[in-house]
């Protein structure tokens, strides 16, 4: 298909009008004249009228074409293809699959909005439809047929997973594929879709409708199982405006383990306590719902488990009070219910003692010292980040760079030089990179580290290594090393208050939780997981399943239990400006990607110069042809 | 400071135009046309001995008869008639091709009377005999020759009367009239000769035979020398209404060739037989011709 890259120089074409417009002004009556020597032109070769006249047409469409390829050669045309197609709109139906569509007659009502929405899309728009919980996913992609779309619809059905109004956003977005459209999200407007700080965006000139689902029905969910010593704990939430009984059911291993009801207020939580100390692998409890949403009426957990990442933090003695007191209340920051991470510590001398086992168990290591840290110790942390661990390092007042350059391995570049006796000397942290893992949640409040006021810093650094923050000094702040399968980041200053007021700040837990996150990716240690968070190969269906460590040491087959996110279960729902508000137009950046395509396909074919050859080829031609009229 | 007369430069045909009458035409011709020759060779002709006369002081020395002057030792200076020696045929064509005319210009036709009229001033002034034949394919007006004073009045009287005929014959008043003249003397014809060139020349070679001067003046306007035309137009025949389409840009390289050969052919053929020939563009002065005519006459007499 032609397209322009500069297509207002078409208007130049109207140039062409000019010899249209003299040729029409200059066409006068045929000329008569008296004229003594007639007989002299009586042998003269005479032109046919005709002949002439059809030359005369001839030399318009030469002059006109030649007007018209000029102008075309500027307008730089090229035939587009793919991003740069831009012609048609597209109309996009994102269908919500999270497991709150679930209750009875809720999807029905979803299909048939979509539907709706496919059967309203104007005449001439290609329609696609994209289903969507915490990913998304394209059902079908544009195209004119919209019955493969309302097909595809037929065929969607709700999940487990829970609503992310970003993922749907964004899939809609790649589908439109530069092309202007309209994106419709058919959903039940949970407020939870949004995370904290989300917002998505969507290229300029996309209109965003609402086909609201209707609100979550009377619902009753298990939102919480905990398997202590002694008893099982269920947490029940209540949904409903009403208050009620539910009936609440437990299963060990598949077998039933003890009833129990609980009464509940109106949008209201309790827990139902099961006695008695659990024996078996896994446990399921299940609230009687019918009514209600079906995926949050049951919960697993693994018994013996734990449902947090362990964090080891190496002292110098092990006592995390005295020693790693704000790193430890910032991992434990939560309730007990729902604490981020468990944390363990451990000196430097008995680390020696242990195991790659009883290391592998833990998510993530943080080293504060280097005190008693033996040979062996360094060689089980070195053991373990190359086996795929992460190890964070805080280049502190304890820390030796000398030891810790074996801690990450023999073949380590990371070197760490303490610089002692030196003054004091004010610094704040600048992040380098803000899209790194560790510093994305910020976004744009990544400019509050620089509150933080740093009074001394090691000078660490490494050729593999990466780095990630600098201080305002120009020093390196927060570099990222590889180690083997593992990785490690090196903070060059301490976690404790003593060389920097960071633990004082409010981005210090945050930063502690994001740093814990990005070293434990590289390994599953949890024994609970949301939908959302399976490891890789795990169906994303609720149950205990059994998942392997892929052959890694320490990283033998585990029981994990999957359950849907308990967020979906929230009632409370956002307006449809709110969910408008969220929602970025991001200036042309479709338009502008698709031009960029545009200039490099048009660059390709340089049509432009085969037009302005073509208009000296007929400028040529009507010279030739012009010369034998006058 | 008067301007020299030899440097006056001629009338532009344009200006003759607007002149009234046609007497006024050709004495305004003539006389400006003599003014600038008065040191001409042509001083002193036609003149013949009359009487003596006492010398008066102030007549001119080179008067006196000094041979009377040492017989009678008195002075006295030759007094002379001047008498016409010459007979002057002006043959005008008012065939319907000499009503062609540019817009800036006279007509062929105009300019022809215009020359004849002058033509027949001069010689009236030069006391030749002049008379006048006006044709088209016949003989439309004659007037004889005569030098009688009143004799120009009636030319040019004739002259203005005049209008275009139709067709061209050339060759028939030709032979017409040299079959009448008996007397030696000089054939003027004005024409466009849009006619049989081959006609023409024999019929100007006719007077040939006949010991009788010719001079050819070949009228033609500047656009039929030129062919300055750009628009396809629709070319009518003035004589016969015979039309044609034409594009000028397609055909003026074959009709300049044409009437480029047509005037070569006129003056390669006359001036082998001795007829002056001589090409007048409507845009030029009267006076070229006249000065044709006077270095013709010259050689006549």
């Amino acid at each position: 298909m032609l397209s322009f890259l500069s297509p207002l120089f078409l208007a130049g074409a109207a140039a062409a009008a000019v010899p249209i417009v003299l040729h029409l002004l200059k066409r006068e009556p045929e000329a008569r004249m008296k004229w003594a020597a007639v007989r002299l032109l009586k042998r003269a070769p005479v032109e046919h009228t005709a002949r002439r006249h059809l030359r005369e047409l001839i030399l318009l469409a030469l002059r006109v074409a030649a007007f018209v390829l000029l102008a075309l050669a500027f307008a730089r045309p090229f035939f587009a293809t793919g991003a740069a197609v831009a012609s048609s709109s597209v109309t996009i139906v994102a269908l919500d699959t999270s497991y709150s569509l679930s209750a009875p007659g809720r999807f029905e009502r979803a299909r048939q909005l979509a539907k709706d929405a496919i059967a309203r899309a104007p005449a001439g728009d290609l329609v696609g439809v994209v289903s969507f919980a915490d990913e998304a996913e394209i059902l079908a992609k544009p195209g004119a047929d919209r019955v493969l779309a309302a097909a595809a619809i037929d065929e969607a059905a709700p999940g487990f997973g829970a609503t992310r109004y970003r993922a749907a956003l964004s899939a809609a977005s790649q589908n439109l594929d530069g092309r202007r459209g309209t994106i419709v999200v058919v959903t039940d407007l949970q407020e939870n879709g949004w995370d904290a700080g989300d917002h998505a965006s969507v290229p300029a000139g996309t209109t965003i409708q609402l086909a609201d689902v209707g609100a979550l029905p009377p619902n009753l969910a298990v939102t919480a199982v905990r398997t202590l010593a002694d008893r099982v704990v269920a947490t029940i939430h209540n949904g409903g405006a009403r208050p009620r009984d539910a009936r609440v059911h437990l299963t060990i291993d598949g077998r039933p383990a003890g009833d129990a009801i609980v009464s509940l207020g109106p949008n209201q939580s309790a827990d139902a306590t099961f006695a008695g100390a659990p024996r078996g692998s896994s446990a399921a409890v299940a609230v009687d719902d019918p009514g209600g949403i079906q995926a949050d009426n049951v919960r697993y957990a693994v018994l013996g488990g734990t449902s947090r990442p362990t964090v080891l933090v190496v002292t110098g003695s092990g006592d995390l009070g005295r020693e790693a007191f704000y790193v430890q209340h910032a991992l434990a920051a939560g309730t007990a219910a729902n604490a981020a991470f468990q944390v363990a510590s451990v000196g430097g001398a008995p680390l020696a003692a242990w195991t790659d086992d009883r290391l592998a168990a833990h998510a993530a290591v943080l080293l504060l010292s280097t005190r008693g840290l033996e040979r062996r110790g360094r060689e089980l942390l070195a053991s373990y980040a190359q086996n795929g661990g992460g190890i964070f390092i805080a280049a502190g007042p304890d820390v030796d760079g000398d030891v810790v350059g074996d801690v990450l391995g023999a073949g380590s570049t990371l070197r760490i030089v303490t610089v002692n006796g030196t003054r004091p000397a004010p610094r704040a942290l600048a992040p380098g990179d803000v899209r790194h893992p560790v510093f994305q949640a910020f976004a744009g409040s990544s400019a509050t580290f620089g509150l933080v006021t740093f009074q001394n810093a090691a000078r660490i650094g490494g050729s593999a290594c990466q780095t990630l923050a600098r201080f305002t000094t120009g020093d390196t702040a927060l570099i990222e090393c590889p180690a083997g399968e593992g990785r490690a980041l090196v903070l060059a200053s301490d976690l404790d208050n003593r060389w920097s007021d960071f633990p004082l700040h409010a981005t210090f837990v945050p930063f502690l939780h994001e740093v814990v996150r990005y070293l434990a990716s590289a390994r599953a240690h949890a024994s609970d997981y949301v939908i959302a968070d399976v490891p890789p190969g795990v169906k994303r269906v609720p149950g205990v399943v059994t998942v392997t460590g892929a052959g890694r040491a320490g990283t033998g087959p585990r029981p994990i239990a999957v359950n849907v996110d308990p967020r979906e279960t929230d009632p409370a729902r956002m307006s449809v400006d709110d969910f408008q508000s969220a929602v970025t137009r991001l200036k042309d950046a479709g338009g502008a990607e698709a031009r960029v395509e545009a200039r490099q396909q048009e660059d390709r074919q340089h049509l432009w110069q085969y037009a302005l050859a073509l208009m000296a080829v007929l400028l040529a031609v009507e010279g030739i042809v012009a010369s034998r009229t006058v | 400071m008067p301007r020299p007369a030899r440097d006056r430069p001629f009338l532009d045909p344009t200006v003759v135009a607007r002149l009234g009458t046609l007497e006024l035409k050709a004495r305004t011709i003539v006389e400006g046309f003599l003014s600038g020759l008065h040191r001409s060779p042509f001083k002193g002709f036609s003149v013949e001995f009359a009487e003596y006369r006492q010398y008066i002081p102030g007549d001119a020395l080179s008067t006196i008869d000094w041979k009377v002057y040492a017989r009678s030792d008195r002075y006295y200076v030759k007094k002379f008639e001047e008498e016409t020696n010459l007979d002057c045929h002006l043959l005008l064509d008012v065939s319907g091709s000499m009503a062609y005319g540019s817009h800036h210009a006279l007509s062929k036709f105009e300019y022809g009377g215009c020359l004849a009229a002058a033509l027949g001033y001069l010689m009236n002034r030069q006391r030749d005999a002049v008379g006048l034949t006006a044709f088209d394919e016949n003989i439309v007006t004659m007037l004889p020759v005569s030098s009688r004073p009143g004799h120009l009045l009636a030319l040019l009287v004739t002259l203005d009367r005049l209008q275009c005929g139709r067709k061209t014959n050339v060759a028939k008043p030709l032979n017409l009239l040299a079959d009448t003249l008996t007397k030696r003397g000089i054939v003027v014809l004005i024409s466009d000769l849009l006619d049989n060139p081959d006609e023409i020349i024999r019929g100007l070679k006719h007077f040939q035979f006949r010991g009788i001067d010719v001079i050819v003046f070949h009228v033609l306007d500047h656009d039929e020398i030129e062919f300055p035309f750009d628009r396809a137009t629709r070319f009518e025949d003035l004589e016969t209404s015979e039309e044609i389409m034409a594009v000028p840009g397609a055909v003026r390289g074959h009709y300049l060739r044409e009437i480029g050969a047509l005037i070569e052919r006129y003056r390669r053929e006359l001036g082998a037989s001795g007829i002056d020939y001589q090409l007048l563009d409507t845009n030029r002065p009267l006076e070229l011709a006249l000065l044709s005519y006077l270095s013709t006459r010259s050689r006549a007499l």
